[in-house]
């Protein structure tokens, strides 16, 4: 099964086909409007806009079977919302022991000062040990 | 019931319509450019004089032209509305990229999760160092 997004890359290259069959009939019509047209031009011009088209309602029509099997009646109502809730606490996770980290290593990076019993209380030691 | 039958109606119905507006498009395209380069053959057989007839085909040959860039951009339009369909209505597509983006969530989640061990595994080896200088000491 192709990936979503090829779907959809699909699509996007038939909107440049479509714009690029409308630019080949308008030099097809563009050259025959001069007065000595270069008819193997013309005729190169018309085979490309005849080509698109044909390649265009191919692929549209691809399409369009393809979503008359898969498609249902119902809306999906699946979604990723409980893993990218998951990983968004384990960021919190992360910034919580960062933070925790931080405030540990500015109170170890004070040299000289004397450090009080309230600074590094057993408390502390007990929570960061848990 | 009957309500979940609607629904699958007008979607085969909407589905239909593309099929018609999609082949109406190309054929429009296809006969309005076919026409044009029969105009630009010029008859000289006419009931009206020259100028007349010319005024007549340029002006023709302008609608179709329009109708040509009309019948492109509606099928601009058919492809957005399938794009649309595409993302609501292709289940396989959609779970496919749902499986993939909750996979990736959880793998990353474990990976945190696993440094976030690691860290305090070392964490805890450094803490009983610091606690065993910190009960020997005088400020205990």
């Amino acid at each position: 099964m192709s990936a979503p997004v090829d779907k959809l890359r699909e699509l996007e290259t038939i909107e440049t086909d479509i714009a690029n069959a409308v630019q080949s009939s308008g030099y097809a019509l563009q050259e025959l409007a001069k007065e000595k047209p270069v008819m193997k031009q013309v005729e190169t011009h018309t085979t490309s806009f005849m080509k698109t088209l044909v390649e265009v309602e191919r692929k549209l029509t691809k399409h369009i079977n393809y979503l008359t099997q898969v498609s249902t009646g119902q809306p999906h109502e699946g979604s990723s919302y409980a893993a990218q809730k998951d990983l968004t606490l384990a960021y919190h996770r992360i910034d919580h022991i960062t933070s925790s980290l931080n405030d540990l290593g500015r109170l170890s990076a004070e040299p000289g000062q004397q450090v009080s019993r309230q600074q590094i209380s057993k408390s502390d030691l007990l929570q960061m040990s848990d | 019931m009957s309500q979940s039958r609607v629904l699958p109606q007008s979607k085969e119905a909407l589905l239909k319509s593309y099929n018609k507006k999609l082949k109406d498009d190309i054929k429009s395209m296809l006969d309005n450019f076919t026409e044009i380069i029969k105009l630009a053959r010029g008859e000289e057989d006419s009931q009206v004089s020259k100028i007349t007839q010319t005024e007549e085909d340029q002006y023709e040959m302008q609608v179709r032209s329009a109708n040509i860039v009309r019948a492109g951009e509606s099928l601009m339009k058919l492809v957005s509305d399938l794009k649309q369909f595409l993302i609501l209505n292709d289940f396989p597509s959609v779970n496919e990229s749902i499986n993939k983006n909750t996979a990736m969530f959880k793998q990353l989640q474990n990976e945190c999760d696993t440094k976030l061990l690691a860290l305090r595994d070392e964490m805890a080896v450094e803490l009983f160092e610091l606690e065993d200088e910190y009960y020997s000491s005088i400020y205990k």
